[in-house]
């Protein structure tokens, strides 16, 4: 049922109404045995522990294929699978604008909930606070996680090694496509559904199959360009990709068309980039189309001695040419 | 039995005659050049030359001061294709006004510009107009479908140009012309025929893919050998001959031609266009009283020699270092499609 | 100087047109286009369709290069 409330400052007073915030909306939906109504949160962890914080600002907070909400478990719940680490416990704090709908709140947190538990995480802290109006846009969430490093799993940035293959997990751009329709008003319609999901289930299948990866990366802000930048800068590696090789929904290389954008630079929300030796790489593709979030997985390119720092592409002509460093904000670009 | 015809890669390839300095007219050519790698395929014999045909890139700097003045003195919100917002005027780029305060849209058409200012009839808005004869019958359209709905809130600053005379300008900087299909699919044929037919320079109209860049290029090479003065359209699926007749009545009907200066070139006469006197009320110039504004480009900024293929943008001395895409300081370095941000992108030193 | 997209024609209505590239569907101005029927192919740019086309370029090429 609707409520048709509102947020109020009250809300975020610490009195009465913000128990009640709590325990109608939050409570209800991250409810778990280690959820705190104390000052702190009391775990037991062992081993290698990874720790990783986000904050989210979405506009709109609410798109094709998600909302706020589920991203910001999203993209938690990703920054730990990246390093291997099964995700277990998150806190979330929420700034919220007075104003803001109750039954949009009470919807966003039953997202997080779902993706919560896809991802076997608990959310076991939490914080809120009302901000008065335009001082916000909406609301925005900060999760902060832990996870468990799978015993044998070392992923970094800096352990790509020449003669490596890179793998996408999926196609490439479609969060940031989805984002860019919904935000500029562009009049463009397209059926595209952000790919924003939680990964920890295809990294575990990943390295079910083997251990033996170098890099894991979630393409995010900038994309798969972006990633791949930095990934060369951190392993002072060249990478070489295959232009025809890289996996594109249709209607993202449609709106790209008609926009001037490179796929390679749009945001992704549930697509890694995994650089794994050359033996591993059919392998972890075949693993991966299994998967529910990487039925379009590919391998993409190699890593390469030369050009370090670098990112070439192999283009349709057979000719390699440099990919342009990404940079600024992405402009639709007509003339 | 005949001789396996060679494909256009194996005749770029293998081209061996004296040198041939070609200039890619168009900025979505040099794009996608760059992009596709062509130049890395190219026998050292043949230079491939970047021309004007960005808009982003000849549109003197006096034009964004006018677009930052607008928006921050006169509060006007400014509608315009994403290109413009990262073009440095004398003090500020649009991205710069919006930074402080204004409010800048971008659009995909100018139409959306006069659908934004029919639903924000509170505001006062402005179109910025820039491009070859390929976008302004977009313009166009939009000023008289203003008029139709006799729109007072909207307006459009004109930098329109158009091609003829930059080509007569041009034509000592290269052997011959890889011609912007697009805009000829507006005015067709018969001018690039011409400058054949006189003799001022050989030419081809070349399309934008991957296969209608290499078949372009190896018609030039082919035609090339012959020592006579050649046109070729080689982009037949959308170029005709007399290319769009309603677009080159839509242009002619709302706009006439006036001096035109482009960055770096200067001043060419009659290779610009403004709105005719039936159209004038939406005219922003006239509508806000702008004062002439005459930009002040950075002294060591080459964009202009750049654009006349008078010297490579590595010879530049600020590219790469105090000019680069994040911090252009010339024109040529913002948009995708100018030639010292493709070579500095794609790494050509 | 001018991106262009080649897309299909999927409605006509009131001199504009829906165009279709990919699955990226957007309303363009067909103002400039004599008898344009869903099916056909146009070049857009900047909001309008500026040429109907034909939407392959290997025929084209090929011809071309048979001339040579």
């Amino acid at each position: 049922m609707k409520s048709g409330k509102i947020v109020t400052l009250a809300h975020g007073a610490g009195g009465k109404q913000t128990s009640e915030l709590i325990d109608q909306v939050f409570k209800a939906h991250f409810s778990n045995p280690q959820f705190t109504a104390d000052d702190a949160a009391v775990l037991e962890v062992n081993g290698k522990i990874a720790m990783s914080t986000d904050g989210f600002i979405v506009s709109p907070y609410e798109f094709n294929g998600g909302n706020i909400g589920k991203l910001s478990i999203c993209g938690t719940v990703n920054d730990l699978a990246c390093m291997g680490a099964k995700p277990l416990y998150m806190t979330c704090s929420f700034i919220i604008e007075e104003g803001f709908s109750m039954d949009k709140l009470e919807e966003i947190a039953s997202y997080m909930e779902k993706t919560a538990k896809e991802a076997g995480v608990k959310i076991v802290a939490g914080d809120t606070k009302v901000a008065g109006r335009g001082q916000v846009d909406h609301l925005f969430i900060t999760t902060t996680g832990i996870g468990k490093i799978v015993d044998g799993v070392s992923t970094s940035g800096a352990f790509a090694k020449p003669g490596d293959k890179i793998i996408v997990t999926g196609d490439i751009g479609r969060h940031g496509c989805t984002i860019l329709l919904a935000r500029e008003n562009l009049g463009i319609e397209a059926d595209i559904q952000s790919d924003c999901a939680p990964l920890w289930g295809t990294v575990e299948m990943m390295l079910e199959t083997t251990k033996d990866i170098h890099v894991i990366r979630d393409a995010t802000r900038g994309g798969v360009g972006t990633v791949l930048y930095e990934i060369a800068a951190e392993s002072n590696v060249g990478v070489k990709l295959d232009s025809s090789a890289i996996p594109v929904d249709p209607a993202v290389s449609g709106v790209c068309g008609m926009l001037g954008l490179d796929p390679l630079y749009l945001a992704n929300e549930g697509t890694l980039v995994v650089i794994a030796p050359a033996e591993q790489a059919d392998t972890l593709v075949e693993t991966l189309h299994k998967g529910k979030y990487s039925k379009n997985a590919a391998v993409i390119g190699e890593i390469t001695e030369s050009m370090p720092g670098k990112v070439v592409v192999t283009t349709e002509i057979g000719a390699e040419t440099l990919l342009p460093q990404p940079g600024g904000e992405l402009l639709p670009r007509i003339c | 039995m005949a001789e396996q015809k060679k494909s256009a890669l194996e005749i770029i390839k293998s081209y061996d005659g004296p040198k041939l300095r070609i200039m890619e007219v168009c900025g979505t050519h040099t794009h996608e050049i760059f992009r596709l790698g062509i130049r890395k395929i190219l026998p050292e014999t043949i230079e491939l030359i970047s021309g004007p045909g960005c808009p982003v890139c000849v549109t003197p700097i006096g034009f964004i001061d006018e677009a930052v003045m607008l928006a921050l003195d006169h509060q006007v919100t400014i509608c315009t294709f994403g290109d413009l917002i990262r073009v440095p005027g004398t003090t500020m780029s649009l991205a710069g006004a919006r930074a402080e305060g204004a409010n800048i849209q971008i659009v995909y058409t100018p139409l959306d510009a006069v659908e934004y200012a029919v639903g924000h009839p509170e505001e006062q808005v402005v179109f910025l107009s820039v491009g070859f004869e390929t976008t302004t019958p977009s313009s166009c359209l939009a000023v008289k479908k203003a008029k139709e709905e006799n729109l007072q809130n909207f307006s459009i600053l004109t930098a329109n140009k158009t091609m003829p005379n930059a080509y007569q300008a041009l034509k000592g900087s290269a052997d011959a012309f890889l011609y912007p299909g697009h805009v000829n699919a507006i005015t067709g044929e018969e001018e690039c025929k011409k400058l054949a037919q006189d003799g001022v320079i050989s030419g081809v109209i070349a399309g934008f893919t991957a296969k209608e860049l290499l078949t372009a290029l190896a018609v030039i090479i082919e035609k090339s050998k012959t020592k006579k003065s050649y046109f070729v359209n080689c982009y037949p699926r959308v170029v005709r001959p007399e290319g769009n007749p309603a677009a080159q009545k839509m242009i002619k009907e709302v706009m006439e031609p006036c001096d035109s200066e482009w960055r770096g070139l200067g001043v060419i006469p009659m290779s610009g266009l403004k709105l005719r006197q039936a159209y004038e009320a939406y005219d922003a110039r006239l509508k806000f009283h702008l004062p002439k504004m005459q930009g002040k480009p950075n002294p060591a900024c080459r964009c202009g020699d750049v654009l006349q293929g008078k010297c490579k943008p590595s010879d530049c001395k600020v590219f790469g270092r105090g000019c680069t895409p994040q911090h252009p300081i010339g024109a040529c370095m913002v948009s995708n499609e100018g030639s010292c941000s493709a070579y500095y992108q794609y790494g050509m030193e | 100087m001018c991106v262009g997209l080649a897309a299909k024609v999927v409605g006509v209505k009131d001199g504009m047109a829906v165009v279709d590239a990919s699955g990226a569907k957007r309303k363009v101005s067909a103002e400039l286009i004599e008898e344009l029927e869903p099916g056909d192919y146009v070049m857009v740019h900047a909001g309008i369709a500026i040429a109907k086309i034909t939407d392959d370029d290997t025929n084209e090429t090929d011809d071309i290069m048979e001339m040579l």
